[in-house]
């Protein structure tokens, strides 16, 4: 007999460290906790989608991240807790079952005959197998070889291994070496997991062996296995959980500094963020709204002082209306008399009388234009036929001979006839001064995809327009030729035609004809403007 | 028309007032002029003239409150000397009961033409009358007359009945109204149309906000039709 159970079995002597070891919890899912609601805006709904498949990436990465991270705390704790649970439940199994085999043997084997007999051995092993707990056993004697009552398993299904070192005696086993130990080892029969041990009872008496049914133990540690497995399961959803809202936590106040980023380069320049808490994208967000503050402060200086100085024109044309008022108001006189003057003086009111009548004009284009620049224009539209008002901006100023009209009846367009009749004067009576006649004025209709338009075409037959000049015919005081700076009107007349034709919704083009004869300057106008300011229904 | 008109002209600047003075005597017009509103009204009711010439921008009472105040007693034409054509000045004045208005600087030659159109609108020139229902329009005695009483119409607003009570049931667009009734001689001002047809309607409608006789044209223009 021995007192000690030493073990060639597999997984034999486990460390005995604490058992159930932060059983499966999640702890360290890598998830900085929620910073509270957000209180950002409202996604504006265009655009939502977008954004947010953009953000995607970085959504998904961060979910990503803490899923590997709780993954593997939990496999790690889990597997731990497993493994230190199931050793402690064997080995404490283990210990109770060999020592208690060990008990029965003593006290029924040195109750046998020196010599016993097959029907000895039976009887001890049913003593054994009855008395004790609730396992199997089997003796084997040179003679013979029985097993107790109701036993599944006989000696022969004891393993090699353990037969051969039960039948030796230890030689190595230090308290007593020479004598025979108590061997143990855990197999599998049909499927059970059963702890055997076996052991020489004396030098010369039987050997005998116990079965021990491991089955509940397993049974039980199968249901912790399922258990940690679950718990790890529920620790990985909940860290996606966490990173979810981590995740929103970071992207809304970026996606709001996305928004707001666009906002402001749309031009409004008063968007600011709200700014709450001291973290990285508060301190993001600060510094946003300081270049947002700097940028409307400097934008706004300088339309104050575009503003101002638009301002001053406005005053000054006005200013400078009174006087001419009176100036024009006696012209008449003048120029009527003129002929009746002294030679020496009459040169000199005609003069007075010529330049009167030139300022008042650059005046008042200069007032036109300031009234544009204010946005203080309006329409004043009304069903006009086209033919009708062409040929009264031709007749009113006596160019009927000069100008030929091709213009069909009936073509009739919504529209302010006293701006419209500005930008014709203006194009005919450029396309005069410097093509000379015959100007040909076609208008006609057309379709696309905006809409319908009404067209006029105003061509000349003369030089046509250098390539380096035409951007800039429609620039305010350009003149082509500087030479030529003498009665070209006020320099605002084709810039105050083409703001003329933009309040209606349309434009002007300059081209040179393509047989290359002549400018031909293009008025497109929508047929149905824009009504919001219109006063006739 | 061989009248010596007389006019009064209201300004407040000396240089202006001073200079249309000399440009419409010149023309022909005998002129009075006063430099406020307050003087204009006095001079108004004292001499009687045959049509006042505006500025709007009078100190004291302005121009607005000058022509309401001449039209609640008085239906002579009255032509307004305004700064812009396109602001809100030629609404509000047209409202207030002006017949037509010209734009600083003004062509001495251009107000005179004004004048005179304005001043042509009062002349008879038929002798036939026209009834559309209570409304009765007697072109010999240039009288309207609604259910029998006589109706206080200014120069411009009888001779625009007059032009749509001449095509009756037949629609007039603003361009052919602006050439008849005010001998714009090109595209005028279709705002004209628009407050004197509202003032006319003001008058001898029985209901002005839905109007029975005086009939707006979708895209046309107006039309007089008989009640049925």
């Amino acid at each position: 007999m021995t007192n000690r159970s030493t073990t060639t079995a597999p997984n034999g002597n486990g460390h005995d460290s604490g058992a159930g070891h932060g059983s499966g919890s999640a702890h360290g899912s890598g998830a900085e906790p929620p910073h509270g609601a957000d209180p950002g805006p409202a996604h504006p709904r265009a655009g939502w989608v977008v954004r947010r498949l953009r953000l995607t990436s970085l959504r998904i990465r961060m979910i990503a991240v803490c899923a590997v991270v709780a993954l593997a705390a939990a496999v790690s704790s889990s597997g731990i807790a497993y493994w230190l649970n199931r050793d402690a439940v064997l080995k404490r199994t283990q210990d109770t079952a060999l020592a208690d085999f060990r008990n029965q043997l003593d006290r029924t084997v040195t109750a046998l005959p020196l010599e016993p007999s097959c029907q000895d051995l039976q009887v001890a092993a049913n003593v054994v197998a009855t008395t004790g707990l609730r396992y199997d056993v089997a003796m084997t004697s040179p003679s013979c070889t029985v097993a107790s009552l109701r036993s599944h398993y006989t000696a022969a299904d004891v393993p090699d291994a353990l037969r051969r070192q039960v039948e030796q005696p230890c030689m190595h086993c230090t308290t007593s070496p020479g004598q025979y130990h108590l061997f143990w080892q855990r197999v599998n029969l049909d499927g059970v997991p059963y702890l055997i041990g076996g052991t020489k009872v004396l030098p010369s008496g039987p050997t005998a062996y116990m079965f021990k049914s491991l089955d509940d133990e397993q049974r039980d540690l199968d249901s912790l296995a399922w258990s940690l497995g679950i718990a790890t399961l529920l620790a990985l959803v909940g860290a996606a959980l966490l990173a979810q809202a981590a995740a929103a936590t970071v992207l809304k106040p970026v996606a709001r500094l996305a928004e707001a980023a666009r906002r402001l380069g749309e031009g409004n320049l008063d968007t600011r963020l709200d700014v709450t808490g001291q973290d990285e994208l508060a301190e993001l967000s600060r510094t946003f709204n300081h270049t947002a503050a700097a940028l409307e402060a400097q934008v706004d200086e300088l339309s104050a002082r575009e503003h101002a100085s638009r301002r001053f024109v406005a005053d000054m044309s006005h200013e400078l209306r009174t006087p001419l008022t009176a100036m024009t108001a006696v012209t008449d006189i003048l120029e009527d008399e003129a002929d009746m003057l002294d030679p020496m003086i009459e040169p000199a009111v005609r003069l007075v009388v010529s330049e009167t009548r030139r300022l008042t004009e650059l005046v008042e284009n200069l007032m036109e234009v300031t009234r544009f620049d204010a946005g203080t224009a309006k329409l004043v539209v009304d069903e006009v036929d086209i033919a009708d008002l062409i040929t009264s901006t031709i007749d009113a100023r006596a160019w009927l001979d000069a100008v030929e009209l091709d213009a069909p009846r009936g073509l009739v367009a919504r529209l302010d006839p006293r701006r419209i009749d500005v930008v014709l004067a203006n194009l005919i009576g450029n396309a005069l001064k410097h093509g000379g006649s015959p100007v040909r004025v076609r208008a006609r209709e057309d379709s696309d995809a905006h809409g319908d338009w009404l067209v006029v075409e105003v061509a000349d037959g003369g030089p046509g327009i250098p390539e380096d000049v035409l951007p800039h015919v429609f620039d305010r005081f350009f003149k082509a030729d500087a030479s030529r700076r003498r009665s070209e009107g006020s320099g605002l007349g084709l810039s105050i035609a083409m703001e003329n034709a933009r309040i209606h919704g349309g434009t002007i083009t300059a081209a040179n004809a393509a047989d290359g004869v002549g400018a031909v300057f293009t008025l497109r106008l929508p047929k149905n403007p824009p009504t919001k300011d219109g006063i006739t229904q | 028309m061989n009248r010596v008109s007389h006019l009064l002209l209201i300004e407040d600047d000396d240089a202006i007032r001073t200079g249309l003075e000399l440009a419409l005597t010149r023309q022909g017009h005998r002129v009075s002029v006063a430099a406020s509103g307050e003087d204009g009204l006095k001079l108004f009711k004292e001499q009687r003239p045959d049509l006042i010439v505006l500025d709007v921008m009078l100190p004291g009472i302005d121009g607005f409150e000058v022509c309401r105040r001449i039209r609640r007693t008085d239906q002579l034409p009255i032509i307004l000397l305004t700064a812009r054509s396109d602001d809100i000045d030629v609404v509000v004045g047209l409202e207030s009961g002006a017949d037509d208005y010209v734009v600083k600087p003004v062509q001495p030659r251009v107000l005179d033409a004004r004048i005179r159109a304005v001043l042509r609108r009062g002349e008879r020139e038929s002798s036939d009358s026209a009834a559309f229902g209570d409304l009765v329009i007697d072109r010999n005695a240039m009288t309207v007359t609604k259910s029998g009483a006589e109706l206080q119409l200014t120069p411009t607003e009888l001779r625009l009945l007059l032009e749509l009570s001449r095509r009756p049931g037949q629609a007039l667009s603003r361009q052919q109204l602006l050439r008849l009734v005010w001998e714009h001689d090109y595209l005028g001002d279709s705002r004209l149309v628009d407050a004197c047809v509202q003032r006319l309607r003001a008058k001898v409608e029985d209901v002005p906000s839905a109007p029975t006789l005086i009939r707006t044209v979708r895209g046309v223009g107006y039309r007089l039709d008989a009640p049925a």
